[in-house]
C-alpha cells in the first residue's frame, strides 16, 4: 500500500495534470466547445509520447532524434491492420507495441554502440530511412497517407462521445503509472546511474548495453501506443506524422518542461501546443510584425526558460519556490 | 599468504615503436598487499588497463584464480571477481552517498534488472549499502549528495565502491591521490584493515604509504619489471635504487 502511494506521491504535478485532461470535458462541454478537446487529445498524445523518450533522452541521457519512427510505426501498423480488415483496435495495439518492441530493439542494438554526436545522426539516420519507407508505399497513399476508419474496440465504441479522449486519458495515466514505477525501480536507478557515470557501473559488472538497449525498448514502445491512438484521432495515417521535426519537437518539449522529471514532458506539452495556439494570436495584438513568425518569439522563450532553470520549466518553478516560498516549505 | 589469486606473465603491449609494456611477470598472492611502484611514465597506467581490461596486450597471460582472463572482458573480468578503485574519483556525482552504496549493492547481488520495486527504499539494499559504507567510516556521511563531499571522503567512497562486490582481488589505482597528510593517514589505516580479506595490488606513489601498507613490491621501470620482493628486500635492491628511489630522493 504505502508503496503504490509513493508512486504516486512521487510525481504530484504529473498526476495533477492527468486529472486536470480527465476532467477537462466537464468544462468544454458546459462551454460548448468541442474543439477543445481534440486540442487535449493532441496535447496528452504528444505528451505521452515525450514521457516514453524522456526515458532514454532524461534518464538514460542517450539523446535520441527518431523517436517519431515509432510514433509513425504506430499509427502505420494500425492503418495496415485496418486497410486489410484486421479492426480489432486491441489487435493493432499489440501489434503496434510488438513491433516497435522489435524495431526498437534493432535500432538500440545498433545506434548504442555509439554514443554522443554519432548517437545522434544514427538515430536521426534510422528515423529517416524508415520516413522514406513509408512514403515509397505506394499501396498504402505513399506521400499523402491514408484515410482509416476508427479501430473497433470492442467493448469500447470510438464512436460515442468522448471515449476516444477517455481512451487516451487511460493510456496516459498508464504510461504515467508505468514509468513512475520504472524510474525508482532498481532498473531505473541502473540506468540512471550510468548516465551519472558509465565506467564505475561497469566496473560494478553491470552490462551498459543491456539496460540501455531495455530502456530504448520501452520508449519505443510508449511511443508505438501514442501512434496507434494518434492514428485514431486522426483518423488518418501519413508520413508527416514521423517527420524528423516530430522528434525535434519531441525533444524541445521535455526541455521546456524538464529533463528527467516525472511531470516534465506532459507540462512541456501543455505549454508547448498551448503557446502554438496561442502565441501567433497574442503577437498579433501586441508585436504584429512577429506574428507569423512566433516560432522566433518561441525559440526566445524557450532559451529564456533554460538558461534560467536548466531544468526546464520544473527546474523554473523549484528555483521560484526555493527564492520565493521558502516560508511555505 | 598462500597461493597466488593474480599472476601475470610475460606481459607484452606496444603502440606503435613504443614498449609500454614489455616482458611483465607479475603474482599477487592470496590476502597480501603488493604494491606496483614506478617512476612517472614507467607503464603503470598502461598495464592496469590490460589487468582490467580496457587493453587487450598483444602478448602473455592474465590469470585470476587460475582462470586465463586475457581475453575476457571488463564486465566478465568483474563478475570473476575483479575489482578496482580509479586514480580520479569515479563515483556517481549525481546520487547521495548511500544511493551509490545502495547501487552497488543491488550490482553485487546481481539483481539490477528488476523493474518493480523502488530501489532506494528496499530495506534489503540500505543494509547491504550500510555494511559497504561502514568498511571505509562513511555511514555517517550518508544521506550527502556526492558533489558535495570533500576531495578526501570521495576518495573512501571510491575505495568503498571498488570493494563492494567482496572482490578476490581489488586494483587500487593511486588511493591517495590529491590526498592531504591527515586523509593519506586515514586511508592507510583504512587500507591496513583490509589485510586479509581481500588481496590488492596498489598502485600508489606515495612511498611512506606504500612500504606501510605493502607485503611485497614489484618495480615497473620502461614497461618491465625489474625487481620483486619485500620492501625490505626492495629498498636494499641497487638496480631499484638506481632507476627509481636514487632519483626520487
Amino acid at each position: 500500500m504505502q508503496q503504490i502511494k509513493g508512486w504516486f506521491t512521487a510525481a504530484p504535478l504529473l498526476w495533477l495534470i492527468v486529472l486536470l485532461f480527465a476532467l477537462f470535458p466537464i468544462y468544454t462541454t458546459l462551454a460548448d466547445l468541442p474543439f477543445w478537446n481534440d486540442v487535449a487529445m493532441r496535447i496528452m498524445l504528444l505528451g505521452m509520447a515525450a514521457m516514453g523518450l524522456n526515458l532514454v533522452l532524461g534518464y538514460g541521457g542517450m539523446v535520441s532524434f527518431g523517436h517519431a519512427a515509432f510514433i509513425g510505426i504506430g499509427a502505420y501498423v494500425t492503418g495496415i491492420a485496418n486497410f486489410y480488415g484486421l479492426d480489432n483496435g486491441w489487435i493493432q495495439i499489440a501489434l503496434a507495441l510488438g513491433i516497435c518492441a522489435v524495431t526498437g530493439m534493432i535500432i538500440g542494438f545498433l545506434s548504442l554502440r555509439t554514443s554522443g554526436i554519432y548517437f545522434i545522426m544514427i538515430t536521426l539516420a534510422f528515423a529517416q530511412m524508415l520516413y522514406f519507407f513509408f512514403v515509397s508505399l505506394e499501396q498504402f497513399g505513399g506521400d499523402d497517407g491514408m484515410v482509416m476508419n476508427r479501430s473497433d474496440f470492442v467493448f469500447i465504441d470510438l464512436w460515442a462521445p468522448l471515449s476516444l479522449y477517455y481512451m487516451i486519458v487511460a493510456a496516459l495515466a498508464l504510461t504515467a503509472l508505468l514509468l513512475c514505477v520504472l524510474v525508482h525501480s532498481r532498473f531505473g536507478v541502473t540506468l540512471r546511474a550510468l548516465k551519472s557515470n558509465q565506467s564505475r557501473v561497469e566496473a560494478m559488472g553491470l552490462n551498459a548495453l543491456r539496460f540501455r538497449i531495455t530502456a530504448y525498448m520501452i520508449s519505443a514502445m510508449i511511443c508505438g501506443l501514442a501512434g496507434a491512438l494518434f492514428a485514431n484521432w486522426q483518423e488518418y495515417v501519413s508520413p508527416d506524422i514521423m517527420h524528423w521535426t516530430r522528434s525535434g519537437e519531441l525533444m524541445i518539449v521535455i526541455v521546456l518542461g524538464g529533463l528527467a522529471t516525472l511531470a516534465g514532458p506532459l507540462l512541456g506539452a501543455v505549454v508547448f501546443f498551448l503557446l502554438e495556439e496561442f502565441l501567433p494570436e497574442i503577437l498579433a495584438h501586441i508585436l504584429p510584425a512577429y506574428a507569423e513568425n512566433w516560432l522566433l518569439v518561441f525559440g526566445l522563450f524557450l532559451i529564456a526558460v533554460v538558461m534560467f532553470g536548466r531544468g526546464g520549466l520544473i527546474g523554473v518553478s523549484q528555483k521560484l519556490r526555493a527564492r520565493f516560498g521558502k516560508g511555505a516549505g | 599468504m598462500g597461493k597466488p589469486v593474480l599472476e601475470i606473465g610475460g606481459l607484452h603491449k606496444s603502440f606503435g615503436a613504443l614498449r609500454a609494456t614489455r616482458d611483465v611477470n607479475l603474482a599477487v598472492k592470496e590476502g597480501e598487499i603488493h604494491a606496483l611502484i614506478g617512476p612517472n611514465g614507467a607503464g603503470k597506467t598502461t598495464l592496469i588497463a590490460q589487468i582490467y581490461g580496457n587493453l587487450k596486450p598483444d602478448a602473455g597471460q592474465i590469470l585470476l584464480q587460475g582462470v586465463d582472463i586475457t581475453a575476457k572482458s571488463v564486465e566478465e573480468r568483474v563478475h570473476l571477481g575483479m575489482g578496482r578503485s580509479f586514480q580520479i574519483s569515479n563515483v556517481l556525482m549525481d546520487f547521495t552517498v548511500l544511493e551509490n552504496a545502495i547501487i552497488a549493492e543491488q550490482a553485487r547481488q546481481q539483481a539490477a534488472f528488476r523493474f518493480w520495486k523502488p530501489a532506494f527504499q528496499d530495506s534489503a539494499l540500505i543494509r547491504g549499502a550500510g555494511q559497504i559504507l561502514a568498511r571505509v567510516g562513511l555511514q555517517d556521511r550518508q544521506d550527502r549528495l556526492v558533489s558535495d563531499l570533500a576531495h578526501g571522503e570521495r576518495r573512501l567512497l571510491e575505495l568503498a565502491l571498488a570493494l563492494a562486490a567482496d572482490p578476490v582481488v581489488v586494483l587500487l589505482d593511486e588511493p591517495m591521490a590529491g590526498a592531504g597528510p591527515e586523509e593519506t593517514q586515514n586511508m592507510t589505516q583504512i587500507i591496513k584493515q583490509l589485510k586479509g580479506q581481500t588481496s590488492i595490488l596498489l598502485i600508489e606513489h606515495d612511498m611512506d604509504a606504500v612500504f606501510q601498507l605493502a607485503d611485497r613490491l614489484t618495480v615497473l621501470v620502461e614497461g618491465t619489471t625489474i625487481a620483486n620482493g619485500t620492501p625490505a628486500e626492495i629498498s636494499a635492491n641497487e638496480a631499484v635504487r638506481e632507476a627509481y628511489l636514487g632519483s626520487e630522493s
